[in-house]
Protein backbone atom coordinates (compact mmCIF):
# COMPACT_ATOMS: atom_id res chain seq x y z
CA UNK A 1 0.00 0.00 0.00
CA UNK A 2 1.55 3.33 -0.76
CA UNK A 3 1.36 5.66 2.31
CA UNK A 4 1.16 9.44 3.01
CA UNK A 5 3.83 11.12 4.91
CA UNK A 6 2.43 12.99 8.52
CA UNK A 7 4.02 15.78 9.66
CA UNK A 8 6.11 14.08 12.02
CA UNK A 9 7.24 11.92 8.82
CA UNK A 10 5.48 8.88 10.29
CA UNK A 11 3.44 6.17 7.48
CA UNK A 12 -0.05 8.10 7.56
CA UNK A 13 -2.55 4.94 6.93
CA UNK A 14 -4.80 5.43 3.82
CA UNK A 15 -8.12 5.32 5.62
CA UNK A 16 -6.41 8.56 7.48
CA UNK A 17 -7.25 10.92 4.43
CA UNK A 18 -10.50 11.08 2.65
CA UNK A 19 -8.52 11.15 -0.87
CA UNK A 20 -5.77 8.34 0.42
CA UNK A 21 -8.96 6.42 0.99
CA UNK A 22 -11.04 6.70 -2.02
CA UNK A 23 -7.72 5.85 -4.14
CA UNK A 24 -7.19 2.65 -2.03
CA UNK A 25 -10.70 1.36 -2.53
CA UNK A 26 -11.15 2.04 -5.61
CA UNK A 27 -7.81 -0.10 -6.32
CA UNK A 28 -8.90 -2.97 -4.18
CA UNK A 29 -12.29 -3.04 -5.63
CA UNK A 30 -11.23 -2.68 -9.37
CA UNK A 31 -8.96 -6.30 -8.35
CA UNK A 32 -11.83 -8.07 -7.05
CA UNK A 33 -14.26 -6.83 -9.55
CA UNK A 34 -11.65 -7.50 -12.73
CA UNK A 35 -12.12 -4.22 -13.87
CA UNK A 36 -12.01 -0.22 -13.28
CA UNK A 37 -14.30 0.88 -10.13
CA UNK A 38 -14.17 4.56 -9.43
CA UNK A 39 -15.07 5.88 -6.21
CA UNK A 40 -17.04 9.31 -7.16
CA UNK A 41 -17.44 10.69 -3.38
CA UNK A 42 -17.08 9.72 0.04
CA UNK A 43 -19.01 11.11 3.12
CA UNK A 44 -17.79 10.46 6.58
CA UNK A 45 -21.14 10.24 8.87
CA UNK A 46 -20.53 11.65 12.53
CA UNK A 47 -22.56 9.18 14.19
CA UNK A 48 -20.48 6.51 16.31
CA UNK A 49 -17.46 6.34 18.72
CA UNK A 50 -16.33 2.94 17.42
CA UNK A 51 -15.88 2.19 13.87
CA UNK A 52 -15.88 4.95 11.03
CA UNK A 53 -18.91 4.93 8.70
CA UNK A 54 -18.96 6.77 5.47
CA UNK A 55 -21.44 7.11 2.36
CA UNK A 56 -19.16 5.81 -0.78
CA UNK A 57 -20.69 7.03 -4.35
CA UNK A 58 -19.46 4.10 -6.91
CA UNK A 59 -18.94 3.51 -10.62
CA UNK A 60 -18.10 0.18 -12.58
CA UNK A 61 -18.98 -1.93 -8.83
CA UNK A 62 -21.84 -4.37 -9.76
CA UNK A 63 -23.80 -4.59 -6.72
CA UNK A 64 -24.65 -0.79 -6.12
CA UNK A 65 -23.87 2.76 -6.70
CA UNK A 66 -23.62 3.48 -3.28
CA UNK A 67 -22.77 1.62 -0.33
CA UNK A 68 -21.27 1.86 3.20
CA UNK A 69 -17.65 1.78 3.78
CA UNK A 70 -17.02 1.17 7.78
CA UNK A 71 -13.49 1.46 8.56
CA UNK A 72 -11.68 0.00 12.08
CA UNK A 73 -8.97 2.78 13.34
CA UNK A 74 -6.21 1.14 15.78
CA UNK A 75 -7.00 3.67 18.62
CA UNK A 76 -11.34 2.92 18.18
CA UNK A 77 -13.07 2.89 21.65
CA UNK A 78 -13.17 -1.14 20.66
CA UNK A 79 -10.18 -1.48 18.64
CA UNK A 80 -8.40 -4.09 17.78
CA UNK A 81 -11.35 -4.72 15.16
CA UNK A 82 -11.72 -7.44 12.88
CA UNK A 83 -14.34 -6.66 10.16
CA UNK A 84 -15.30 -10.73 9.94
CA UNK A 85 -17.73 -11.64 11.92
CA UNK A 86 -19.88 -8.49 11.10
CA UNK A 87 -19.55 -9.65 7.39
CA UNK A 88 -20.26 -13.01 8.49
CA UNK A 89 -23.42 -12.32 10.18
CA UNK A 90 -24.86 -9.81 7.76
CA UNK A 91 -23.87 -12.49 5.05
CA UNK A 92 -25.84 -15.18 6.40
CA UNK A 93 -28.78 -13.00 7.23
CA UNK A 94 -28.88 -12.01 3.52
CA UNK A 95 -32.37 -14.00 3.20
CA UNK A 96 -33.92 -14.30 6.49
CA UNK A 97 -36.92 -11.92 8.23
CA UNK A 98 -34.00 -9.74 9.92
CA UNK A 99 -34.28 -6.39 7.89
CA UNK A 100 -29.93 -5.78 7.26
CA UNK A 101 -28.15 -3.92 4.88
CA UNK A 102 -26.23 -6.48 2.46
CA UNK A 103 -22.69 -7.24 3.24
CA UNK A 104 -20.45 -6.85 0.33
CA UNK A 105 -16.91 -7.57 1.13
CA UNK A 106 -14.52 -7.28 4.25
CA UNK A 107 -10.99 -7.71 4.68
CA UNK A 108 -8.93 -7.27 8.08
CA UNK A 109 -5.85 -6.72 5.56
CA UNK A 110 -3.84 -3.65 6.66
CA UNK A 111 -2.17 -3.50 3.53
CA UNK A 112 -5.48 -2.51 1.77
CA UNK A 113 -7.14 0.49 3.11
CA UNK A 114 -5.03 0.85 6.98
CA UNK A 115 -7.52 -1.10 8.84
CA UNK A 116 -10.18 -3.85 8.74
CA UNK A 117 -13.04 -2.68 6.93
CA UNK A 118 -15.89 -3.70 5.46
CA UNK A 119 -18.64 -2.42 2.34
CA UNK A 120 -22.38 -2.94 2.82
CA UNK A 121 -25.82 -2.08 1.22
CA UNK A 122 -26.63 1.63 1.76
CA UNK A 123 -30.35 1.25 3.22
CA UNK A 124 -32.11 4.18 3.16
CA UNK A 125 -33.66 5.80 6.49
CA UNK A 126 -33.08 7.78 9.06
CA UNK A 127 -31.99 7.12 13.00
CA UNK A 128 -34.33 7.93 15.95
CA UNK A 129 -31.99 8.51 18.91
CA UNK A 130 -32.39 8.04 22.63
CA UNK A 131 -31.27 10.83 23.90
CA UNK A 132 -33.17 13.08 21.24
CA UNK A 133 -35.09 16.16 22.44
CA UNK A 134 -39.19 15.84 23.66
CA UNK A 135 -39.97 16.84 20.19
CA UNK A 136 -38.10 13.95 18.80
CA UNK A 137 -40.04 11.41 21.20
CA UNK A 138 -41.71 8.18 18.97
CA UNK A 139 -45.76 8.66 19.68
CA UNK A 140 -48.82 7.31 17.97
CA UNK A 141 -49.26 5.13 14.81
CA UNK A 142 -45.57 5.50 13.98
CA UNK A 143 -44.37 4.26 17.28
CA UNK A 144 -46.94 1.22 17.16
CA UNK A 145 -45.44 0.14 13.89
CA UNK A 146 -41.93 0.55 14.93
CA UNK A 147 -42.27 -1.28 18.10
CA UNK A 148 -43.53 -4.04 15.79
CA UNK A 149 -40.96 -4.13 13.86
CA UNK A 150 -38.50 -3.76 16.33
CA UNK A 151 -39.75 -6.78 18.54
CA UNK A 152 -40.32 -9.18 14.96
CA UNK A 153 -37.08 -8.51 13.98
CA UNK A 154 -35.30 -9.32 17.25
CA UNK A 155 -37.69 -12.40 17.49
CA UNK A 156 -36.62 -13.36 14.05
CA UNK A 157 -32.58 -12.92 14.54
CA UNK A 158 -33.47 -14.87 17.41
CA UNK A 159 -34.61 -17.78 15.59
CA UNK A 160 -32.60 -17.39 12.74
CA UNK A 161 -30.88 -21.10 11.91
CA UNK A 162 -27.63 -20.19 12.00
CA UNK A 163 -26.21 -24.00 12.01
CA UNK A 164 -27.60 -24.08 8.05
CA UNK A 165 -25.01 -21.13 7.27
CA UNK A 166 -21.33 -20.92 7.88
CA UNK A 167 -21.97 -19.42 10.83
CA UNK A 168 -21.89 -22.68 12.26
CA UNK A 169 -18.13 -22.65 13.42
CA UNK A 170 -18.87 -19.81 15.93
CA UNK A 171 -21.15 -23.00 17.67
CA UNK A 172 -17.67 -24.17 18.74
CA UNK A 173 -17.24 -24.90 22.38
CA UNK A 174 -20.88 -22.43 22.96
CA UNK A 175 -23.12 -24.69 24.67
CA UNK A 176 -26.70 -23.45 26.61
CA UNK A 177 -25.06 -24.48 30.23
CA UNK A 178 -21.70 -22.14 29.18
CA UNK A 179 -23.20 -19.06 26.87
CA UNK A 180 -23.77 -16.60 29.69
CA UNK A 181 -20.50 -17.53 31.31
CA UNK A 182 -18.53 -17.12 27.91
CA UNK A 183 -20.27 -13.55 27.64
CA UNK A 184 -18.93 -12.97 31.56
CA UNK A 185 -15.10 -14.34 30.45
CA UNK A 186 -15.31 -11.71 27.33
CA UNK A 187 -16.42 -8.33 29.36
CA UNK A 188 -14.03 -9.09 32.54
CA UNK A 189 -11.63 -9.21 30.28
CA UNK A 190 -11.88 -5.98 28.88
CA UNK A 191 -12.39 -4.14 32.20
CA UNK A 192 -9.24 -5.79 33.22
CA UNK A 193 -7.68 -3.91 30.04
CA UNK A 194 -9.42 -1.20 30.41
CA UNK A 195 -10.08 -0.05 33.75
CA UNK A 196 -8.06 3.00 34.85
CA UNK A 197 -8.48 2.13 38.59
CA UNK A 198 -9.59 -0.41 40.90
CA UNK A 199 -13.36 -0.81 40.24
CA UNK A 200 -14.84 -2.68 43.72
CA UNK A 201 -18.59 -2.42 42.03
CA UNK A 202 -17.40 -3.98 39.65
CA UNK A 203 -15.64 -7.17 40.97
CA UNK A 204 -19.05 -7.04 43.42
CA UNK A 205 -21.33 -7.13 39.95
CA UNK A 206 -19.29 -9.82 38.42
CA UNK A 207 -19.27 -11.59 41.85
CA UNK A 208 -23.30 -11.59 41.75
CA UNK A 209 -23.24 -12.26 37.82
CA UNK A 210 -21.07 -15.69 38.48
CA UNK A 211 -23.05 -16.83 40.90
CA UNK A 212 -26.21 -16.46 39.04
CA UNK A 213 -25.57 -17.77 35.61
CA UNK A 214 -28.78 -18.59 33.67
CA UNK A 215 -28.60 -21.66 31.42
CA UNK A 216 -29.22 -20.46 28.02
CA UNK A 217 -32.95 -21.87 26.43
CA UNK A 218 -31.82 -21.77 22.75
CA UNK A 219 -28.19 -20.63 20.80
CA UNK A 220 -29.18 -17.72 19.08
CA UNK A 221 -27.28 -15.20 16.75
CA UNK A 222 -27.06 -12.26 19.49
CA UNK A 223 -26.79 -8.74 18.01
CA UNK A 224 -25.25 -7.65 21.50
CA UNK A 225 -26.08 -3.53 20.39
CA UNK A 226 -30.17 -3.62 20.17
CA UNK A 227 -31.34 -0.44 20.78
CA UNK A 228 -33.14 2.71 19.56
CA UNK A 229 -30.43 4.29 17.70
CA UNK A 230 -29.24 1.05 16.20
CA UNK A 231 -31.62 0.97 13.28
CA UNK A 232 -33.08 3.12 10.77
CA UNK A 233 -36.16 4.20 9.79
CA UNK A 234 -38.01 5.20 6.48
CA UNK A 235 -42.22 5.83 6.79
CA UNK A 236 -42.91 4.54 10.40
CA UNK A 237 -41.06 1.07 9.48
CA UNK A 238 -37.65 -0.09 10.02
CA UNK A 239 -35.63 -0.53 7.08
CA UNK A 240 -32.26 -2.18 8.66
CA UNK A 241 -31.01 -3.23 11.77
CA UNK A 242 -27.31 -1.06 12.29
CA UNK A 243 -23.69 -1.78 14.10
CA UNK A 244 -23.69 -5.40 14.09
CA UNK A 245 -20.16 -4.86 15.79
CA UNK A 246 -20.70 -7.09 18.69
CA UNK A 247 -22.65 -9.93 17.32
CA UNK A 248 -22.13 -13.50 18.66
CA UNK A 249 -23.51 -16.44 19.34
CA UNK A 250 -25.30 -16.82 22.58
CA UNK A 251 -28.08 -16.47 24.90
CA UNK A 252 -30.64 -14.52 23.26
CA UNK A 253 -32.02 -12.94 26.25
CA UNK A 254 -29.20 -11.16 26.29
CA UNK A 255 -30.35 -9.21 23.78
CA UNK A 256 -33.58 -8.18 25.52
CA UNK A 257 -31.69 -6.80 28.54
CA UNK A 258 -29.71 -4.23 26.74
CA UNK A 259 -32.54 -3.35 25.31
CA UNK A 260 -34.19 -2.89 28.46
CA UNK A 261 -31.84 -0.73 30.21
CA UNK A 262 -33.22 2.82 31.39
CA UNK A 263 -30.64 4.36 29.22
CA UNK A 264 -32.27 3.68 25.82
CA UNK A 265 -35.68 4.71 27.20
CA UNK A 266 -35.63 8.49 25.73
CA UNK A 267 -37.31 9.70 29.26
CA UNK A 268 -40.29 8.03 28.10
CA UNK A 269 -40.22 4.52 30.46
CA UNK A 270 -40.66 2.53 27.50
CA UNK A 271 -38.57 -0.04 26.51
CA UNK A 272 -36.54 1.62 23.91
CA UNK A 273 -39.16 4.22 23.68
CA UNK A 274 -41.50 1.59 21.93
CA UNK A 275 -43.51 -0.12 24.06
CA UNK A 276 -44.40 -1.36 27.89
CA UNK A 277 -42.33 -4.01 29.23
CA UNK A 278 -45.15 -6.26 29.76
CA UNK A 279 -46.24 -5.41 25.65
CA UNK A 280 -42.87 -6.20 24.43
CA UNK A 281 -42.32 -9.66 26.99
CA UNK A 282 -45.82 -10.81 25.39
CA UNK A 283 -45.22 -9.79 21.84
CA UNK A 284 -41.49 -11.17 21.88
CA UNK A 285 -42.39 -14.41 23.72
CA UNK A 286 -45.46 -14.83 21.13
CA UNK A 287 -42.94 -14.46 18.21
CA UNK A 288 -39.97 -16.19 19.56
CA UNK A 289 -41.53 -19.56 21.40
CA UNK A 290 -39.24 -18.43 24.30
CA UNK A 291 -40.24 -17.66 28.07
CA UNK A 292 -38.53 -14.88 28.98
CA UNK A 293 -38.17 -15.97 32.93
CA UNK A 294 -37.87 -12.46 34.91
CA UNK A 295 -34.62 -14.01 36.71
CA UNK A 296 -32.87 -14.35 33.41
CA UNK A 297 -34.02 -10.89 32.47
CA UNK A 298 -32.80 -9.54 35.70
CA UNK A 299 -29.61 -11.10 35.03
CA UNK A 300 -29.20 -9.74 31.57
CA UNK A 301 -30.06 -6.13 33.18
CA UNK A 302 -27.18 -6.41 35.50
CA UNK A 303 -25.16 -7.59 32.46
CA UNK A 304 -26.00 -4.95 30.59
CA UNK A 305 -25.18 -2.38 33.09
CA UNK A 306 -21.63 -3.07 33.67
CA UNK A 307 -21.23 -3.60 30.14
CA UNK A 308 -22.03 -0.18 29.72
CA UNK A 309 -20.27 0.93 32.70
CA UNK A 310 -16.75 -1.08 31.04
CA UNK A 311 -17.86 0.72 27.55
CA UNK A 312 -17.37 4.07 29.57
CA UNK A 313 -14.15 2.88 30.89
CA UNK A 314 -13.24 1.90 27.41
CA UNK A 315 -13.94 5.62 26.33
CA UNK A 316 -11.99 7.11 29.71
CA UNK A 317 -8.90 4.68 28.74
CA UNK A 318 -9.30 5.69 24.93
CA UNK A 319 -8.89 9.25 26.18
CA UNK A 320 -6.41 8.98 28.66
CA UNK A 321 -3.72 7.16 26.25
CA UNK A 322 -4.32 10.25 23.75
CA UNK A 323 -5.76 8.37 20.93
CA UNK A 324 -8.04 11.46 20.25
CA UNK A 325 -9.03 14.16 21.81
CA UNK A 326 -12.81 13.95 21.50
CA UNK A 327 -14.42 15.32 24.81
CA UNK A 328 -17.33 13.05 24.15
CA UNK A 329 -15.04 10.03 25.58
CA UNK A 330 -14.35 11.60 29.38
CA UNK A 331 -18.04 12.73 29.40
CA UNK A 332 -18.94 9.60 29.02
CA UNK A 333 -16.59 8.24 31.72
CA UNK A 334 -18.42 9.88 33.95
CA UNK A 335 -21.26 8.00 33.64
CA UNK A 336 -19.94 5.23 34.93
CA UNK A 337 -20.61 5.88 38.94
CA UNK A 338 -24.47 6.37 37.92
CA UNK A 339 -24.79 2.77 36.21
CA UNK A 340 -22.80 1.63 39.16
CA UNK A 341 -25.70 2.96 41.38
CA UNK A 342 -28.28 1.45 39.35
CA UNK A 343 -26.77 -2.11 39.08
CA UNK A 344 -26.21 -1.80 43.18
CA UNK A 345 -30.15 -1.06 43.57
CA UNK A 346 -30.33 -4.00 41.61
CA UNK A 347 -27.98 -6.29 43.43
CA UNK A 348 -29.69 -4.96 47.09
CA UNK A 349 -33.39 -5.35 45.86
CA UNK A 350 -31.98 -9.43 45.33
CA UNK A 351 -29.76 -9.86 48.20
CA UNK B 1 -14.06 11.19 37.05
CA UNK B 2 -12.21 9.05 35.65
CA UNK B 3 -9.16 10.72 33.56
CA UNK B 4 -6.65 12.23 35.28
CA UNK B 5 -6.47 16.21 35.25
CA UNK B 6 -3.72 16.76 33.08
CA UNK B 7 -5.02 14.60 30.45
CA UNK B 8 -8.51 16.39 30.56
CA UNK B 9 -7.19 19.72 30.54
CA UNK B 10 -4.66 19.22 27.64
CA UNK B 11 -7.91 16.87 26.01
CA UNK B 12 -9.87 20.26 26.10
CA UNK B 13 -7.36 22.64 25.18
CA UNK B 14 -6.69 20.04 21.88
CA UNK B 15 -10.45 20.02 20.96
CA UNK B 16 -11.05 23.92 21.17
CA UNK B 17 -7.84 24.54 19.06
CA UNK B 18 -8.51 21.74 16.18
CA UNK B 19 -12.71 21.66 16.48
CA UNK B 20 -14.04 24.71 18.12
CA UNK B 21 -11.43 27.42 17.10
CA UNK B 22 -11.40 27.49 13.45
CA UNK B 23 -15.21 27.80 13.09
CA UNK B 24 -15.12 30.49 15.45
CA UNK B 25 -15.90 33.87 13.51
CA UNK B 26 -14.59 37.44 14.43
CA UNK B 27 -11.21 37.89 15.64
CA UNK B 28 -12.73 38.83 18.76
CA UNK B 29 -14.21 35.86 19.67
CA UNK B 30 -11.60 33.54 18.43
CA UNK B 31 -9.14 35.71 20.76
CA UNK B 32 -11.29 34.80 23.85
CA UNK B 33 -11.13 31.13 22.73
CA UNK B 34 -7.16 31.44 22.99
CA UNK B 35 -7.40 33.11 26.25
CA UNK B 36 -9.61 30.02 27.54
CA UNK B 37 -6.63 27.47 26.06
CA UNK B 38 -4.11 29.68 27.36
CA UNK B 39 -5.82 29.65 31.02
CA UNK B 40 -7.06 26.10 30.78
CA UNK B 41 -2.91 25.40 29.85
CA UNK B 42 -2.13 27.46 33.35
CA UNK B 43 -4.44 25.78 35.65
CA UNK B 44 -2.99 23.01 34.88
CA UNK B 45 0.69 23.68 36.05
CA UNK B 46 -1.36 24.64 39.66
CA UNK B 47 -4.44 22.94 39.38
CA UNK B 48 -4.90 18.93 41.13
CA UNK B 49 -7.80 16.91 42.33
CA UNK B 50 -9.11 18.07 45.58
CA UNK B 51 -7.89 16.41 49.26
CA UNK B 52 -11.06 16.26 50.45
CA UNK B 53 -12.30 14.05 47.71
CA UNK B 54 -9.96 11.21 48.38
CA UNK B 55 -9.50 11.82 51.99
CA UNK B 56 -13.78 10.91 51.82
CA UNK B 57 -13.05 7.91 50.48
CA UNK B 58 -10.12 6.50 52.11
CA UNK B 59 -12.05 7.24 55.54
CA UNK B 60 -14.95 4.92 53.97
CA UNK B 61 -12.27 2.84 53.46
CA UNK B 62 -10.79 3.02 56.57
CA UNK B 63 -13.93 1.91 58.27
CA UNK B 64 -14.56 -0.49 56.16
CA UNK B 65 -11.38 -2.28 57.30
CA UNK B 66 -12.24 -1.68 61.13
CA UNK B 67 -15.47 -3.17 60.84
CA UNK B 68 -13.86 -5.95 58.43
CA UNK B 69 -11.18 -6.59 61.34
CA UNK B 70 -13.78 -7.80 63.82
CA UNK B 71 -14.60 -10.66 61.64
CA UNK B 72 -10.68 -11.60 61.00
CA UNK B 73 -11.48 -14.26 64.04
CA UNK B 74 -14.03 -16.11 61.69
CA UNK B 75 -12.38 -15.92 58.26
CA UNK B 76 -8.70 -15.97 58.92
CA UNK B 77 -7.77 -16.46 55.65
CA UNK B 78 -9.28 -13.95 53.85
CA UNK B 79 -7.65 -11.00 52.38
CA UNK B 80 -9.29 -8.46 54.85
CA UNK B 81 -7.68 -4.92 53.38
CA UNK B 82 -6.12 -2.68 56.42
CA UNK B 83 -6.30 0.48 54.83
CA UNK B 84 -5.53 3.41 57.32
CA UNK B 85 -6.81 7.42 56.11
CA UNK B 86 -3.65 9.08 56.79
CA UNK B 87 -3.77 11.63 59.71
CA UNK B 88 -2.18 14.40 58.11
CA UNK B 89 -2.90 15.36 54.28
CA UNK B 90 -0.28 14.83 51.89
CA UNK B 91 -1.25 16.01 48.14
CA UNK B 92 -3.21 14.82 46.02
CA UNK B 93 -1.42 11.87 43.73
CA UNK B 94 -0.45 10.57 47.05
CA UNK B 95 -3.98 10.23 48.34
CA UNK B 96 -5.36 9.58 45.05
CA UNK B 97 -2.65 6.30 45.08
CA UNK B 98 -3.44 5.47 48.41
CA UNK B 99 -7.18 4.83 47.46
CA UNK B 100 -6.55 2.80 44.39
CA UNK B 101 -4.36 0.78 46.29
CA UNK B 102 -7.08 0.50 49.27
CA UNK B 103 -9.41 0.38 46.44
CA UNK B 104 -7.80 -2.70 45.02
CA UNK B 105 -7.41 -5.00 48.46
CA UNK B 106 -11.31 -3.95 48.31
CA UNK B 107 -11.16 -6.15 45.25
CA UNK B 108 -9.23 -8.96 46.42
CA UNK B 109 -11.80 -9.05 49.37
CA UNK B 110 -14.61 -9.19 47.23
CA UNK B 111 -12.71 -12.14 44.63
CA UNK B 112 -12.27 -14.18 47.86
CA UNK B 113 -15.72 -13.59 49.16
CA UNK B 114 -17.13 -14.98 46.02
CA UNK B 115 -15.27 -17.97 45.85
CA UNK B 116 -16.22 -18.81 49.53
CA UNK B 117 -20.06 -18.35 49.47
CA UNK B 118 -20.91 -21.78 50.93
CA UNK B 119 -18.26 -21.64 54.59
CA UNK B 120 -18.89 -19.89 57.49
CA UNK B 121 -21.84 -18.43 56.01
CA UNK B 122 -22.87 -15.83 58.70
CA UNK B 123 -19.22 -13.77 58.36
CA UNK B 124 -19.03 -14.44 54.70
CA UNK B 125 -22.59 -12.66 54.67
CA UNK B 126 -21.59 -9.92 57.11
CA UNK B 127 -18.54 -9.32 55.45
CA UNK B 128 -20.67 -8.66 52.08
CA UNK B 129 -23.00 -6.40 54.06
CA UNK B 130 -19.66 -4.44 54.70
CA UNK B 131 -18.31 -4.05 51.25
CA UNK B 132 -21.85 -3.27 50.04
CA UNK B 133 -22.17 -0.43 52.60
CA UNK B 134 -18.15 0.76 50.89
CA UNK B 135 -18.83 0.75 47.73
CA UNK B 136 -22.43 2.43 47.75
CA UNK B 137 -20.55 5.73 49.83
CA UNK B 138 -18.24 5.38 46.77
CA UNK B 139 -20.76 5.42 44.54
CA UNK B 140 -21.94 8.44 46.44
CA UNK B 141 -19.20 10.72 46.58
CA UNK B 142 -18.41 10.03 42.81
CA UNK B 143 -22.24 11.22 42.42
CA UNK B 144 -22.61 14.25 44.23
CA UNK B 145 -19.07 15.69 43.02
CA UNK B 146 -20.30 15.48 39.27
CA UNK B 147 -21.97 18.26 37.67
CA UNK B 148 -25.41 17.91 35.84
CA UNK B 149 -24.70 15.86 32.72
CA UNK B 150 -25.09 17.67 29.62
CA UNK B 151 -25.57 14.39 27.00
CA UNK B 152 -29.03 15.89 24.83
CA UNK B 153 -26.71 19.14 24.57
CA UNK B 154 -23.31 17.34 23.22
CA UNK B 155 -25.66 15.51 20.99
CA UNK B 156 -27.58 17.97 19.04
CA UNK B 157 -24.92 20.75 19.32
CA UNK B 158 -27.20 23.36 21.12
CA UNK B 159 -28.87 24.42 24.52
Amino acid sequence: MQEAQGADGAATPAFENADGLAEHLAEYLGRAAGGRVFVDGLTKYPAGFSWRTYGVRLRGFLPADEAILRVGPPYGLFAPYSAIPEFESLSALAESRVPAPRAYLASDDPSILGAPFFLSQKVEGDTPLPWGTQSQKLEGERRQRLAEDFIGALAALHGFDWRATPLRRWGEGVTLENAALRQIDEWEARFRRWALKPHPMAHRALAWLRARAPQAQRLSLVHGDYRLGNFLERDGRITAILDWELVHLGDPIEDLGWAFLPQYRGGTGLVCGLAGEEEFLSRYEAQSGLTVAPQTLKFYIVFSLLKLAFTHMAAARCFEDGLFNDMRMPAMATQIAPVFRQIAKILGASS
Amino acid sequence: MNNSLERLVDGMAATLRAEVVPHIEGDYARGQAFGVIYMLNSLKLRASWSNAFFSSQLRALEEASHALADLAPDLPDAPLPDVAAPENLPDAVDLQAARDEGDAKMCALIDWLAGHGGERVDAVAKAWAIVDDYIKKQTQYELTTSAKPMFVEMSGGAE
